[in-house]
């Protein structure tokens, strides 16, 4: 499975029955997928989904169609090195990929991120990159 | 039973102290009683590492040929504080670097300093008679100051708010991201290692304790700034010197759209001088109690939405009106769990020895809010009469009021008068070149709002934030009453 962005912009959805209908459309091509997070914001709906790697590229061109844009989603990684364990990133992430180890050291699990990139301006050292 | 400061240190001297942290200390008093706790332990080695915006560091670069006295200085950028003698100046940490602002600040030099890199430090003078240099353009390091002196006017607040959000938008504090409608919740504090959580009468930490400061000594010069002991919110002032230190126990900080800072690693060792100590180190996370406070409200007086206690917050989650919030600390346990095990270690080897205060910390003290001579303005008083069309009116009638009236903004309302969205003449200039006809088409639907008791810097800073200039007034109903726009800021 991949993990894809999908912002929707306002412009394009004016009430909700506009948003059931892209997401309808993407059913109609038989493509099963799981939300993983669903957020609104002044710019629009954001969605990061999960889609059957084999196909990414087709649900990125329906989506592309509706003017929705679509982006890869990458991961994070902590740089060891500048951090300091404080916890200012634990709080926000939402899979608990960012944790405490019984010690109380920042552990960080890739397999747990779904690259929401939420913890990504949260982190007082800079320590939390995009890959 | 007492011991004295002497009989401890001969201990030390002897290699046959007995120490513990203030964490394996509850277990000691737990197993063992206070009385036996009291005879056996001679010092309960405490921590903490955390943010300490107050910090900074006084240093002396000695005099250029021919002499400069410094009007202007930038250690790697950062202006730093010059309104002392010739050469000294003041470095603060939370001053940003000019051209890279939130990114480096004041702390990074500190911690830059301390890890011996090179720093840029230049600096212009307006030049006298016995000062005749215009400029100065170098690379200095640690090695090349004849003193360089953290000193944290702040340090070490015995406990800290727990900060949640409850506004609609993102926030960022200096407790870190805080995600709207109470998505996570964010502490500070080490809880039962803190060093005034197991001294909280300040009966040996005083002016003159030696302490564990960045990793070399330090000492406790008095009391901190805002010390507040009758609320259980004591904090220290304390000085060390940076050639000692170690990069490890100070580390520049940078909280995204908030500002630099420094976090510095701090130890106080408190001897168990009698029963009353060895009671008084065995605190529990549990008995360490802190209030959740919502910071959507940007005013002094936050609301306080409950009280909750250090073992709650280092569970991970709290609940916050009846939902469970993750909760996270921007302190490090880890960094303070070291630092009381390093002073243990120092103790133990003779390294460290233990000194009686010379004065003893204020108790009776308050900290007071700021006197403001120009009181308070509110939306109320600056708020101007909304101009107001109903959803069904037609663009034209919303034109010709905009025009009538020679206001920017016209507040949509339904039937019962509630705010359904704003029109601006350049959403009806845009409504006529793309030639839309209904007002439901061209309204800005989710609106920014103020209330009558907002303060005007919240409204103005809204305005600021979202690129607006204006914002209607509503009441708890969303009822329009009124509009305030950058016209009447300007004019307050
Ligand atoms: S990107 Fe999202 S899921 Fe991944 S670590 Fe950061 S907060 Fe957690
Ligand atoms: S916020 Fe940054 S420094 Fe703090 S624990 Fe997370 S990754 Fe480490």
């Amino acid at each position: 499975m991949t993990i894809i962005n999908i912002n929707i912009p306002v412009r394009i959805i004016d009430s909700i029955k506009d948003y059931a209908k892209i997401i309808q459309d993407v059913v109609k091509m038989n493509i099963s997928f799981d939300i993983l997070k669903f957020s609104t914001t002044p710019k629009g709906i954001t969605l990061i989904i999960d889609v059957p790697s084999e196909k990414v590229s087709q649900i990125n061109e329906a989506f592309k169609k509706e003017g929705i844009i679509v982006e890869r989603k990458s991961t994070v990684c902590v740089d060891n090195e500048l951090c300091i364990d404080c916890g200012a990133c634990i709080s926000l992430c939402p899979t608990g990929a960012l944790h405490l180890k019984n010690n109380d050291e920042l552990e960080f699990t890739k397999e747990k991120c779904i690259g929401c990139l939420i913890c990504l301006d949260s982190c007082p050292r800079s320590a939390i990159k995009e890959t | 039973m007492t011991k004295t400061y002497e009989e401890i240190n001969k201990k030390i001297e002897n290699g046959e102290a007995v120490v513990v942290t203030a964490e394996e200390m509850i277990n000691i008093v737990e197993q063992k009683g206070i009385k036996v706790a009291a005879e056996e332990i001679d010092v309960v080695t405490t921590g903490t590492f955390g943010a300490m915006c107050s910090s900074g560091a006084f240093l002396n670069f000695g005099d250029s040929d021919p002499p400069i006295k410094f009007e202007h200085l930038w250690l790697n950028g950062v202006h730093a504080y010059h309104g002392n003698a010739a050469v000294d100046c003041y470095i603060g940490v939370t001053r940003m670097n000019d051209k890279s602002p939130f990114e480096y600040g004041g702390g990074h030099v500190i911690e830059d300093l301390v890890s011996e890199k090179p720093i840029h430090l230049r600096g212009t003078s307006y030049t006298t008679d016995c000062y005749p240099k215009e400029e100065v353009d170098t690379y200095i390091t640690l090695d090349d100051l004849n003193q360089a002196i953290l000193c944290n006017p702040r340090n070490a607040y015995q406990r800290y708010n727990c900060a949640v959000n409850s506004s609609n938008r993102t926030l960022y504090t200096y407790m870190g991201k805080l995600l709207p409608n109470f998505g996570n919740a964010t502490f500070s504090g080490a809880g039962c290692l803190n060093p005034l959580c197991n001294d909280p009468d300040y009966e040996t930490i005083g002016i003159g304790t030696r302490i564990f400061l960045g990793g070399g000594i330090g000492y406790v010069i008095g009391e901190g700034t805002q010390h507040n002991p009758t609320k259980r919110l004591g904090s220290l002032f304390v000085k060390g010197n940076l050639k000692q230190m170690s990069a490890n126990y100070l580390k520049g900080v940078n909280f995204e759209k908030y500002g630099t800072s420094i976090y510095i690693g701090l130890g106080i060792p408190i001897p168990i001088l009698n029963e009353n100590m060895a009671r008084k180190t065995s605190i529990k996370d549990e008995d360490i109690k802190t209030e959740i406070v919502d910071y959507g409200i940007p005013r002094r007086k936050k609301p306080v939405l409950k009280e909750v206690n250090y073992k709650e917050l280092k569970s991970g989650t709290i609940e916050i009106k009846g939902k469970k919030v993750k909760v996270s600390s921007l302190s490090s346990l880890f960094m303070a769990r070291k630092i009381a095990n390093e002073l243990k270690i120092w103790i133990e080897k003779g390294k460290f020895f233990l000194n009686p205060p010379a004065e003893r910390l204020p108790r009776e003290t308050v900290f007071k809010p700021m006197k403001e001579v120009k009181t308070q303005k509110f939306v109320k008083d600056i708020k101007k009469q909304a101009i107001i069309c109903h959803l069904n009116d037609s663009i034209n009638n919303v034109a010709r009021k905009i025009i009538e009236e020679n206001e920017n903004h016209v507040a949509i309302i339904d039937d019962d008068g509630i705010l359904k969205g704003i029109v601006t003449s350049f959403d009806i200039t845009r409504a006529i070149a793309e030639n839309k006809k209904v007002l439901s088409e061209i309204i800005t639907k989710k609106v920014i709002t103020t209330t009558d008791d907002e303060p005007i810097d919240i409204a103005a800073r809204k305005m600021r934030v979202n690129n607006i200039n204006g914002l209607p007034v509503i009441d708890k109903y969303m009822r329009v009453i009124g509009l305030i726009t950058s016209e009447e800021l300007l004019l307050k």
